[in-house]
This record gives structure tokens, sequence and C-alpha cells, in this order.
């Protein structure tokens, strides 16, 4: 899609933004092809995005869908008219907040070597292990490691919690989505949580203070905490998306 | 970082996951179904995950060669 003409729609009081799209590419049978080729998605989704970001420094909005096609001007009216309690709703409860996106990674090695340091049974064993020699020291050898396993899992559940409890317990509202595939988002280390939170657009220094406070407070775990946005609120559109709606 | 967004390179795969996952969905006259979107949304990561395979796989004559 050519960054084309964007063309605002009204009805009674609400705007929508659309552009004009060929129906080769974007009917329903080439659309669903095209949706699985990645250039032309990335083109779509960037464009998608652009249109967003600006409408969003002039006021709340609605995002829709990726791909939301109508055939003719009176099909979006309507959608207008039979969506506008939902629609006002929405707006409304998303005036002046803003979608950031929280991303808490760690280091495996440095979640095993705090397992190491604080859990008495790692030492137990170890010390175990440091009194053997020969078979009985390759059996404790194994439990020993499967013991740093399932404490480095302990800490890795413990930390996703408190990270999404105190972010969630903040923020207005909240959504978890899946971590991230490492190949696909290239980031480094292993990613234990994927987080929206809706926010107040005047407390963003709060924000950015609690994310400080908390990567502070898991040094020793190796934890990171990485910031997205502001994003158009994707995630909070619907009511009871997430736990505080 | 400023608050603005202008300017800000945004990785596609946090795009990808919010413009498929994400916004109001309402049925327009061509409407994909949530089903369709998810097997694009599996499908795209199948596609970009696979680039560091296929460059894997494109060394490994090379590693064959030396031996």
């Amino acid at each position: 899609m050519a960054p084309g003409l964007i063309e605002p729609i009204e009805h009674d009081g609400l705007v929508t933004h659309v552009s004009r799209v060929p129906l080769a590419e974007f009917g329903e049978q080439p659309l669903r092809e095209n949706l699985n080729d990645l250039d032309w998605l990335e083109r779509v989704a960037r464009a998608h995005e652009t249109v967003l970001e600006a409408a969003l420094e002039h006021g709340p909005i609605v995002p829709l869908r990726l791909c939301t096609i109508y055939e003719d001007e009176a099909g979006v009216r309507s959608m207008l008219a039979s969506e506008d309690v939902r629609l006002r709703d929405a707006l409304e409860r998303l005036d002046g907040r803003l979608e950031w996106g929280v991303k808490l990674l760690v280091s495996r090695d440095a979640l095993a070597a705090a397992a190491r340091e604080r859990s008495p049974e790692v030492a137990a064993l170890e010390e175990e292990l440091a009194a053997r020699q020969g078979g009985g020291a390759y059996m404790v050898g194994r439990r020993l490691e499967r013991c740093v396993a399932e404490v480095t899992e302990r800490l890795a559940s413990e930390l996703a919690d408190d990270v999404h409890a105190q972010l969630g317990d903040w923020a207005r509202d909240s959504v978890l989505s899946s971590p991230q595939n490492r190949e696909l988002s290239g980031h480094e280390g292993e990613m234990l949580l994927n987080g929206a939170y809706l926010v107040d657009a005047d407390r963003t220094h709060e924000l950015r203070a609690l994310l400080a406070e908390l990567e502070e407070r898991h040094r020793g775990l190796g934890a990171r905490l990485e910031l997205t946005g502001p994003w158009p609120p994707y995630n909070f559109v619907t009511r009871g998306a997430g736990a505080h709606a | 970082m400023s608050s603005s967004i202008a300017g800000r390179d945004v990785a596609l795969v946090d795009l990808v996951d919010r413009l498929l996952a994400g916004g109001v969905v309402i049925a327009g006259d061509i409407t994909l179904s949530v089903a369709d979107i998810d097997l694009v949304h599996v499908s795209l990561r199948a596609l970009v995950s696979s680039v560091p395979s296929l460059e894997a796989r494109g060394a490994m004559p090379r590693m064959g060669d030396s031996l």
C-alpha cells in the first residue's frame, strides 16, 4: 500500500481514517495471500501504524484490526452507526492514557548463578559432591544439576510474577502476551515477560522510575526491563481486556 | 526518551504482535476470520525464524569442505 491519501469519514461526531485500496490487492483472496508475504505485510503494517500514531497525537483513538476493509463509504458510516456505543465507550476509557510495552529479559547463566548462591538445597548438594568420588560423585552431580535447574526455573517465575504484579497493580490495565521468539525479535537473553500496560499520559515518568526500581531490585538475577511505546492502545480497546479494566 | 513516537524504530515483531492480535475486530465488507489472522501470525513466525536457519544451512557445506 503506497502511503496513500488518508481521508476522514465522519458520522455523528465519530471520525474514521480510511484510505482507498485496490480490491486486486485487498480483496478476500489476494489479502489472504498477501498477508503471508512478509514484505507486503511489513509495508502495510508500518503504514497502518504511521496513521494511528499521527492520529494519537490529536486525542484518543480506537485502533481497528489491520485490514478492516469496506467496499464503500456507506459501509464505513453504517459501521460507525452500529458500533457507536462500543466505540464511544472505548474512546472515553482510553482518553489521556497510553499503552506501553514492557519486556523482562534475563540471562539464564545469571539466574543459575543466583540459584547456586541462594538455595540451601544446592549448597548442601555441592558440599556432598565435594566429599564424594567415583560413581557416587556422578549421581550427586546429576542431582545437583537437576536441583539447580529447578531452582532456576522457580527464580524465573517468581521474578516474572513480581515484575508483572508491581506493574499491573500500578497501571490502569494490563495484558500479558506470549514472550517473543528470540529468533524473531533478536533479543539477548531469555524473555520471561511480554506485557502491555495502560498508563495515564501524565505518569510516564513514574513508569520509568518504577521500571528502574524493579531492575535495581532484581539486578542480582541479571534482570533487564525493556520499554517500548507509547503505542496506539491495541491491547486495551476491549473492556475487560485485562485484570483491572 | 520523549513521548513522541515519530522517528522511533519500531521492531516489526512488536508491531505484528499488536497489529494482528490487538485492535477492535469489527466485521468489514471483506472479513478475515480470527482463525485466518492467527494462521498468518503463525506463518509469519515461521517465515521470519526460518531466515537464520537458512543461513545456518548455507554454512554447512563450508564446514564440510574444511574436513
